[in-house]
């Protein structure tokens, strides 16, 4: 039997990774029955078409496209005008801090991402698109290099390390952990033929992102973000999941036509970002002027209480409690306990305390601290019993809860009390 | 305790036992050294001089030598001979060397990989050089595995963290594969079948990388003793290798004894239960806290025999003192028994065949093996469990009655003078081949005229291309797909998926306890069933088949429960033909289905049958190569169809285990069914096959050698004692004398049986 047919006859046991190509076809057809017919096009004219213009590198080739999107709507205004604030802010301020572009101009930031073939992070997982925006003077431009196929992969990156400066910053979404390790082990790939990839900064939004919203949105997805928080809305989207399936029919067919959507999405996708890092950044330096909420600077001050930036961390626990309609227990524990840290036990007690007036369920730590601090500041241990039994009947009440950590919880605080009732009887 | 008896006492009284059919005693041996090799780094002298290594065995140094020349070698060593050093001193005198060189080594299980990380730690803490060895594995820390991937001097991993975490992500290692000057496969012996098939996949792939990094590393293997070393490790790394085995340890005096259980059923040749010797057997010791180790060959038999020692000794020892040890016990818990049994807290340990391999238990004084274990590779193996240095020990292999054991205890040269069992893989295994070339090509894209380390894909690689996976452009075939290829492929199931064992025992507390394959769930996990887990009793509450998932609840009942799978075949192309005397032997592609049909429960002390039950589920399909031996026409005249049945089960009863001890394989590769009108030929038909898909080359081996197979079979049957047929030879237990399944399959035997 050749082998041929005996892959043929085994096919049930061979495993197949195909998936529903049919659908990504589909899509695409509708969106270009408009269009002339274009096999009639050479691979150029249509790549033209789509805003791509040819460069050569050793003889291979590979396509670029280059827009300027000006600065005209109200929105682009105001992005300039913070832009140039948190440049002056980040020069003297705070420069340490993960969103900071310390000493480098706006234009010097590139805003990143990239479409791949598949989702892994393994070899065979290929770049095939690049985009990036710079806020320039004349607008947001936004560049994109495309492979034409993986046989010129070296001119496709070298495309883009040219256009790219060791002073840049690079501004990504999830870009730590996804996009950059992916350039990097293509770049491993060709790394004789070019030059060697340039350390510099990078802000990955995802993280910051992370730390604001993971409490009030569904995912932190940049579709989700963007349309919940930018009010950004997009039509006719091209789901960024359906890139790989589109760039195999292109290859397949040959047609540039296919990837029409998923370029679009991803030229949407990196001017999102500067918007995206322009609204986070705001909200934390200059939130007295913008519509940062209470949640939000609860969650900023938390951020800047473990980067160890404790007057920042104070001022946002403070703004949470002034901008909360309603009484906000957990934010006075943060601001007593941060006190407590610092030393002002005077202050930490009154804060504590406070804590627990605001609701009937205050966080069970804060009745746990007020005993630590009456044992070992106040050396009250009639006090410190006290707020020891009322964790622990609070304990009893609270329904929400895992059985270990209730385990461990009980254990903690019986522990506690037999400790306290004995330095009691002494 | 006062009448304490000593191990040479207990062997005192056991030769005075009229069971023990064969008495071998190995003689204590001395060691066998040389001195340290003059050009040997001082520091390492140095570093083995505080661990009392003064000089080195003969096959350490030959091995030293030999790799030091660029040879590739395979050391083969028995258990406790001082195999790591075989490796060790080439590799740290080479980096002593060339630093800035890499070494990489291959363990079949994660443990082994921690022990033998300890142990090179400590060399080089002794040595104080600054060599970075890490172990690299599912249990690797993200943070950690950077460092490992930039500075591991000597990265210690397993084949199936290479095949996918490391070969697809080559790029993150580029320093390792740049500098990598040696690759150390431990354990060989165990890289055979299915697996072994596999692994040299892997191996070839991880060439290839090392390739294009422009590396060209030197193996260093080590093996078990086997019959062909040299051959397996030399396919398996696609390299000529110089085998190594002048064996210089010391050895202590160790009895190796065949103990026949007594014949209960005169007329039926029927013997008493080989597990209710072993547990008497094994008992005898443990009462006496001598640290005993008991082997038997399934999961089943492990927790039977578990629980029944338990009880036998609860009066001398604790009930926790006696473990079990098998797949499907989760590592944490297999590490915690391995640590207890080097300490000497657990004193006897129930055992599937997972102890074979070198995990670090410590040397045990006695062991038992319930059956002979299928191969005498593996017995030896087993055996060495068993074994200080000095001391003296005590190996019982205790005999059921399949034909194999029989055979053995007719022939006891045959397994003490007879060379071991060859160990084979068939690399070119369509299936394994397509799947790893997938990998391959996913790593790194392949040029028009490239070979898979000599063999030509070509056409494999347009198939991949028309099934669009991969992209054929400018004389390269890339990958080009959504998919990563290495999750979808396990090195070590012939079905890629497994079931996960659900314990819901506590409403609120559901817990995973272990895990089994599709093939062996069928039988093992149905609906009812009941499974053994650390000497715990469960039923099956619910199989869900389509999620792959058994809920089971601990109960407390008498029996256990054995289900039957009907087997149908189909010939689909015939390769090979040729005559077996009065008869015929063809070779060629088979399609096997496979159904579970019913179980029966069995009562735990008398082994009766009380009872059944039917299995609902899917019907499960398998492509393979197999065998099919066609008897002429005229064989049977006018002998009635169950007749005829009777006969061919016992043919292939008889044709399977004796195949088995020729080709090396467990009994469950290789099937065998008898069909009395086979749909291809509509004669009396007996198949071998191999149970995975697209075979791994076992009933090919068999097809070649048939005639000496049948030779065997026939001296076998011939020489057993009993009158028309037994469990023992022709495994018909109770068949009627009317039928005479021993004679016939007898006849048929010299009817295919040729003599020079």
């Amino acid at each position: 039997m050749s082998i041929k047919s005996k892959l043929i006859r085994m096919k049930k046991h061979l495993q197949t990774e195909t998936n529903d190509k049919k659908e990504s076809t589909e899509l695409e057809k509708d969106s270009s029955s408009d269009e002339i017919p274009h096999e009639t096009l050479s691979l150029e004219d249509s790549f033209s078409k789509l805003g791509f213009v040819p460069f050569y590198f050793d003889g291979e080739r590979s396509y670029r496209k280059r827009v300027v999107y000006t600065y005209d709507q109200k929105r682009d205004k105001a992005l300039l005008r913070s832009m140039t604030k948190l440049k002056d802010f980040w020069s003297s301020d705070l420069t340490t801090h993960p969103l900071s572009f310390h000493g480098k101009s706006t234009d010097r930031l590139l805003f990143f991402d990239t479409e791949t073939t598949g989702l892994s992070t393994g070899a065979g997982n290929v770049i095939f698109l690049i985009g990036y925006a710079r806020l320039k003077a004349e607008g947001i431009e936004v560049t994109q290099h495309l492979l034409e196929s993986p046989s010129n992969e070296a001119a496709f990156l070298s495309g883009f390390l040219e256009d790219f400066a060791e002073d840049d910053y690079l501004v990504t979404y999830n870009g730590k952990s996804f996009d950059w390790p992916q350039v990097k082990s293509r770049h491993a790939f060709i790394r004789k033929e070019l030059p060697k990839l340039p350390e510099f900064g990078h802000i990955d939004l995802l993280h910051s992102a992370r730390r604001l919203w993971k409490h009030e949105l569904p995912s932190c997805r940049l579709s989700i973000v963007e349309e919940e928080k930018l009010h950004i809305s997009r039509e006719n989207d091209t789901p960024g999941s359906l890139a790989p399936l589109l760039y195999f029919d292109y290859l397949h067919e040959k047609d540039p036509h296919h990837l029409a959507g998923i370029i679009k999405h991803n030229d949407q996708d990196v001017r999102s970002l500067a918007y995206l890092y322009e609204q986070i950044a705001m909200k934390i330096i200059f939130s007295s002027n913008g519509n940062t909420t209470s949640m939000e600077h609860y969650y900023i001050g938390d951020w800047f209480e473990k980067l160890g930036n404790y007057e920042w961390a104070f001022y946002h626990y403070e703004q949470s409690i002034e901008r909360s309609s309603r009484p906000f227990s957990q934010a006075y524990y943060r601001l007593g306990l941060l006190n407590k840290k610092l030393g002002n036990k005077q202050e930490a007690i009154r804060l504590l305390s406070t804590s627990l007036h605001q609701t009937t369920f205050p966080p069970l730590e804060a009745w746990i601290e007020l005993s630590k601090l009456a044992e070992h500041y106040e050396k009250d241990m009639e006090k410190a019993i006290y707020y020891a039994k009322e964790a622990s009947s609070q304990l009893k009440k609270t329904k929400r809860m895992t059985q270990t950590i209730r385990k461990r919880q009980e254990a903690n605080l019986n522990k506690r009390l037999n400790r306290l009732e004995q330095k009691f009887r002494k | 305790m006062f009448g304490k008896k000593t191990l040479a006492e207990l062997i005192k009284e056991l030769k005075k036992d009229s069971q023990v059919t064969h008495w071998h005693e190995i003689p204590e041996k001395e060691a066998k050294t040389v001195e340290m090799p003059h050009e040997l780094d001082n520091r390492i002298k140095r570093a083995l001089e505080k661990r009392s290594i003064k000089q080195l065995y003969t096959h350490q140094k030959s091995a030293y030598d030999t790799v030091m020349r660029g040879e590739n070698v395979v050391a083969v060593t028995p258990t406790a001979s001082g195999k790591t050093l075989c490796y060790n001193l080439p590799v740290l005198q080479k980096h002593m060397n060339h630093p800035a060189g890499r070494a990489l080594y291959i363990f079949p299980t994660k443990a082994l990989a921690q022990d033998q990380k300890a142990e090179l730690n400590e060399i080089i803490d002794e040595m104080e050089v600054n060599i970075n060895s890490y172990t690299y594995d599912g249990d690797t820390p993200a943070n950690i595995r950077q460092v490992v991937r930039k500075a591991g001097h000597v990265v210690i991993t397993n084949p199936d963290m290479l095949h996918a975490a490391i070969l697809p992500h080559h790029t993150k290692w580029i320093s390792l594969f740049e500098n990598l000057e040696t690759i150390v496969i431990d354990e060989l012996h165990t890289y055979r079948g299915v697996f072994g098939s596999h692994v040299a996949n892997v191996i070839r792939r991880l060439k290839r990388i090392c390739a294009y990094y422009g590396s060209n590393p030197t193996f260093i293997c080590t093996s078990a003793t086997i019959a062909n070393p040299e051959e397996l490790s030399s396919e398996l790394i696609g390299e000529p290798v110089r085998l190594i085995d002048n064996n210089g340890a010391p050895k202590g005096k160790k009895h190796f004894v065949f103990y026949n259980p007594p014949i209960v059923h005169k007329q039926l040749n029927i013997r008493k239960n080989g597990t209710k010797v072993v547990n008497e057997l094994a008992s005898r010791f443990l009462k006496e806290k001598i640290q005993t180790i008991v082997f038997a060959r399934s999961r089943v038999r492990v927790e039977i025999i578990l629980s029944h020692l338990q009880e036998l000794v609860k009066n001398e020892i604790n009930r926790q003192s006696i473990r079990g040890y098998r797949g499907g016990y989760l590592p944490k818990q297999r590490r915690e028994i391995e640590r207890s049994l080097r300490s000497g807290e657990t004193i006897g340990v129930v055992s599937t065949n997972a102890l074979e391999l070198g995990v670090d238990i410590g040397q045990l004084q006695v062991c038992v093996m319930n059956g002979y274990p299928g191969s005498i590779a593996s017995s030896w193996q087993q055996a060495g469990r068993a074994g200080r240095r000095k001391d003296e020990s005590l190996v019982i292999m205790v005999a059921n009655s399949s034909p194999l054991d029989q055979y053995l205890f007719q022939h006891p040269e045959f397994f003490f003078e007879g060379s071991p069992e060859t160990a084979r893989i068939n690399k070119d295994n369509l299936i394994i081949l397509v799947d790893h070339l997938k990998c391959a090509a996913y790593e790194l894209p392949f040029h028009r005229g490239d070979t898979f380390d000599g063999v030509d894909v070509e056409e494999i690689l347009e198939y991949l291309t028309e099934e669009r996976v991969l992209h054929d452009n400018n004389d390269k075939w890339f990958w080009m797909n959504d998919a990563f290829p290495a999750h979808n492929i396990s090195l070590r199931s012939a079905a890629q998926e497994n079931v996960v064992i659900i314990d819901q025992s506590a409403v609120e507390n559901h817990r995973v306890i272990g895990e089994m394959d599709t093939f062996s769930a069928m039988t093992l996990l149905h609906d009812e069933a009941i499974y053994l887990h650390e000497g715990t009793q469960y039923q099956v509450e619910y199989l869900d088949w389509d999620e792959k998932k058994a809920f089971v609840r601990e109960v407390d009942v008498e029996y256990f429960t054995d289900a039957n799978l009907a087997v149908k075949l189909k010939v689909l192309e015939i390769d090979k033909d040729k005559a077996a005397g009065m008869h015929n032997v063809q070779y060629g592609d088979v399609m096997v289905t496979a159904m579970a049909t019913i179980f029966k429960k069995i009562k735990l002390e008398t082994f009766e049958n009380i009872g059944s039950g039917p299995i609902h589920l899917p019907e499960q399909e398998l492509h393979s190569n197999g065998l099919a031996l066609t008897f002429a026409e005229s064989t049977f005249a006018n002998e009635k169809d169950d007749v005829i049945e009777q006969v061919l089960m016992g043919m292939a009863h008889v044709i399977q285990h004796v195949s088995c001890v020729h080709v090396m394989c467990d009994r469950n590769d290789l099937h065998a069914v008898p069909e009395v009108k086979a749909i291809h030929s509509q004669q009396p038909t007996v198949f071998l096959y191999d149970r995975y898909p697209g075979g791994i080359g076992l009933s090919e081996s068999v097809y070649t050698q048939i005639n000496e197979i049948i030779r065997e079979c026939l001296d076998f049957v011939w020489n057993c004692s009993c009158d028309g047929g037994c469990p023992s030879c022709v495994g018909v237990a109770g068949a009627g004398p009317e039928t005479q399944v021993k004679k016939w399959v007898l006849k048929l035997l010299s009817q295919i049986a040729t003599y020079e």
